[in-house]
């Protein structure tokens, strides 16, 4: 239990809606991560996975219930949570007017990354992700898939052990959805804990460790996929999907 | 908790992005340059141009009853290359007919002089019909009113002389203008009446589109989610952002100013030389102290007024909208200070931005009261202050913040602040 890179305890969030009155897009999630893994927050959309990492990103505010983020509660000490932490979701873009390198530099240093490092870091980093062509480029000016490298490559520009990706491939073609699918595989051969929330089943297969299926705000189960394979006595895991949220629904 | 580290690294990249973005250079620093320059100088050289129309024309007149001792006056009349003078007799309803036609631009009847005129001998009366309704007609007149005046001075200088009578006896009073004002202070007169309004409304003009673009852009750019998940504080992301407009407000006014002092020599010259004016548009060094000052309240209170009103906005469209209000509500006191003779009094002071305008009035023109002007920076912090308190108490609620509330800031402080509307959700900040 000490290892626990991510520990979510009992995680409520309720919004005031005018029309529906309050809603509780989050209620009463549980999970904790380790170190090299990736766990996966499987659900329909408006299950309340998005709502639960911008409450791990800081970005929301529980309404009850506790999370940390390398033993930094979220509600105690936002900034240093979301230092340790890189955030990536479709609606992260990028700042059109400045450069891919210009971009790097200012992630780099905003989330705390050591001046006297940084150089060496932002050449390393646009090595690895292979952006060097076009790091003198305004991102506006760039194609989707160069913008999605530049967005990866921002999100870990300041070595975060915790990465959290809330549907990265949303938006993507194939090859670039394969793309980013390969780079987090790397992430956690690297001993990054992810925390990543899909709504595609084959995504959700192939890459984690651990799926939680979250249905109305609430995890169903959670488990390897064998686990949940045994558990339920289905194979696929859109089967395994739908015999838990079909259980919720009729409890 | 604001860390000044972190501010100043989202101000520059706020700042790097903005001298990027075509509208906001254009805005921001192109149009304060240019703009007014410019409309000052389309302004003075349609003057010239209508005023040098008027003066290409040359004035058909028709002379009748001159008298033969003032040959002379013909004969000057006869000279002037803008007069032509037709030898055609015309009888009052024909020439008439012929000015209202526009055939004719004057006619000129003399006659004796009537009652004790005649006195002297050879004295005259003088009869200009023109239509003053035409351009052309009037300025025909006014050529001949000039030309008549001066010849008919001159006469009764000689006249009086040969009767030994001074010139004062005949002339009654004289009314000579003396001007005590140095050509710096005609100059500095003439700056402050234009350039006080020009300034308030290029801070504004500066501030607005970066208030949008730093607020409801970064939502419509989808660059908001990725601001609030920095490891930067809110009160950081916030204060950069709010320097970030204010500087651009604060540039806008310095640049407009120095721009129209720069060029109202030059745009004016061509009307001073007639008038043999020499005017000296320079701004003295304590001028330019209070109008630094100036900018920098004013574009204090503009920023923070404007990203009040575009943080519940989520497309640029949106932004612009809900800031226009804001706009002309700045530009509103601008309107009732701006006449001729209003001093930043006691009461002036305490009027917000038409304070800060007049003050930087006054220092133009090299009045300095610092009592009032000491009032009106108090004022104008407390207006700053005001706002941000209320910038800061909009943002701790959480939908304001990642820019899911749907309504309006009267609504937020109806319902929330005024505390009539339990349902509210609050965020760190």
């Amino acid at each position: 239990m000490s290892q626990s890179t991510v520990a979510v305890s009992e995680l409520v969030k309720v919004f005031y809606d005018e029309a529906r009155g309050e809603v509780r897009a989050v209620d009463g999630i549980s999970f904790e991560c380790q170190p090299g893994e990736i766990f996966g927050l499987l659900g329909a959309n408006g299950a309340g996975k998005t709502t639960t990492l911008r409450m791990l990103a800081t970005i929301l505010q529980p309404t009850a219930g506790t999370a940390s983020i390398m033993g930094h509660e979220v509600c105690a000490e936002p900034e240093e949570v979301r230092r340790s932490l890189g955030f990536y979701s479709a609606s992260t873009a990028l700042y059109p007017r400045l450069s891919a390198r210009e971009t790097l530099e200012f992630f780099a240093r905003i989330n705390g990354y050591p001046e006297n490092r940084l150089a060496a870091r932002v050449a390393s980093v646009i090595e690895r992700f292979g952006i060097g062509e076009y790091v003198q480029a305004r991102v506006e000016k760039l194609s989707q898939g160069m913008k999605q490298k530049v967005s990866i490559a921002r999100t870990v520009m300041h070595d975060p052990p915790v990465l959290i990706f809330d549907e990265p491939t949303v938006g993507l073609d194939v090859l670039n959805a394969i793309d980013m699918q390969k780079v987090i595989g790397e992430f956690r051969e690297e001993g990054k804990t992810i925390v990543f929330s899909t709504h595609i089943m084959s995504e959700a297969e192939k890459l984690c460790d651990r799926i939680a299926i979250v249905h109305r705000g609430r995890i169903h189960a959670t488990g390897t996929l064998a686990s949940l394979r045994e558990a339920t006595g289905c194979h696929y895991l859109e089967d395994i999907f739908v015999h838990y949220v079909r259980q919720a629904e009729a409890a | 908790m604001v860390r000044w580290r972190e501010v100043r690294i989202l101000y520059l990249r706020e700042l790097r992005a903005a001298l990027r973005e075509k509208m906001i250079v254009t805005n921001s620093i192109i149009l304060p340059i240019v703009l007014y320059p410019f409309i000052l100088w389309a302004m003075f050289t349609g003057i010239m141009f209508v005023q040098g129309q008027t003066e290409g024309f040359v004035s058909r007149i028709v002379i009748q009853g001159l008298p033969p001792a003032h040959a002379m006056l013909g004969r000057q009349i006869g000279r002037d290359d803008r007069i032509e003078v037709r030898k055609t007799a015309l009888t009052q309803a024909e020439a008439e007919r012929q000015i209202r036609d526009g055939d004719l631009d004057a006619l000129v009847v003399f006659t004796a002089a009537p009652d004790q005129g005649q006195a002297l001998p050879d004295n005259f009366a003088v009869t200009i019909t023109s239509d003053a309704a035409k351009e052309r007609s009037a300025g025909a007149r006014d050529r001949l009113k000039g030309v008549i005046a001066r010849h008919r001075e001159a006469w009764l200088k000689r006249e009086s002389g040969r009767l030994g009578v001074a010139p004062a006896a005949w002339q009654g009073f004289t009314i000579q203008e003396r001007n005590i004002a140095s050509s710096q202070q005609m100059g500095s007169f003439l700056m402050s009446l234009m350039l006080p309004l020009f300034f308030v409304i290029m801070v504004a003009m500066g501030c607005f589109y970066p208030a949008v673009d730093s607020t409801a852009g970064e939502r419509e750019r989808n660059t908001w989610e990725t601001l609030m998940s920095l490891a930067a504080s809110r009160g950081s992301i916030v204060t950069a952002k709010y320097l970030y407009v204010a500087t651009m407000g604060c540039v806008a006014g310095l640049l407009n100013m120095a721009a129209m002092a720069l060029s109202m020599k030059p745009i004016l010259s061509p009307i001073l030389a007639k008038t043999g004016e020499t005017l000296d548009f320079s701004i003295s060094p304590w001028a330019m102290l209070v109008g630094v000052l100036g900018a920098v309240l004013l574009a204090g209170f503009v920023a923070a007024g404007m990203m009040i009103f575009a943080s519940f906005a989520r497309t640029f469209k949106d932004g612009q909208s809900m800031i226009t209000p804001f706009y002309m509500i700045v530009l509103m006191p601008i309107l009732l200070v701006n006449g001729q003779g209003v001093k930043l009094s006691w009461a002036m002071a305490f009027i917000p931005v038409g304070n800060i305008a007049l003050m930087v009035r006054e220092a133009l023109t090299g009045s300095f009261p610092w009592p009032q002007m000491a009032v009106t920076v108090v004022i104008s912090l407390v207006l700053i202050l005001a706002s941000l308190r209320l910038a800061t108490a909009i943002l701790r609620f959480e939908d304001v913040v990642v820019g899911s509330y749907g309504g309006s800031l009267q609504r937020l402080v109806r319902d929330r602040l005024l505390g009539r509307s339990p349902k509210s959700t609050e965020v760190r900040t």
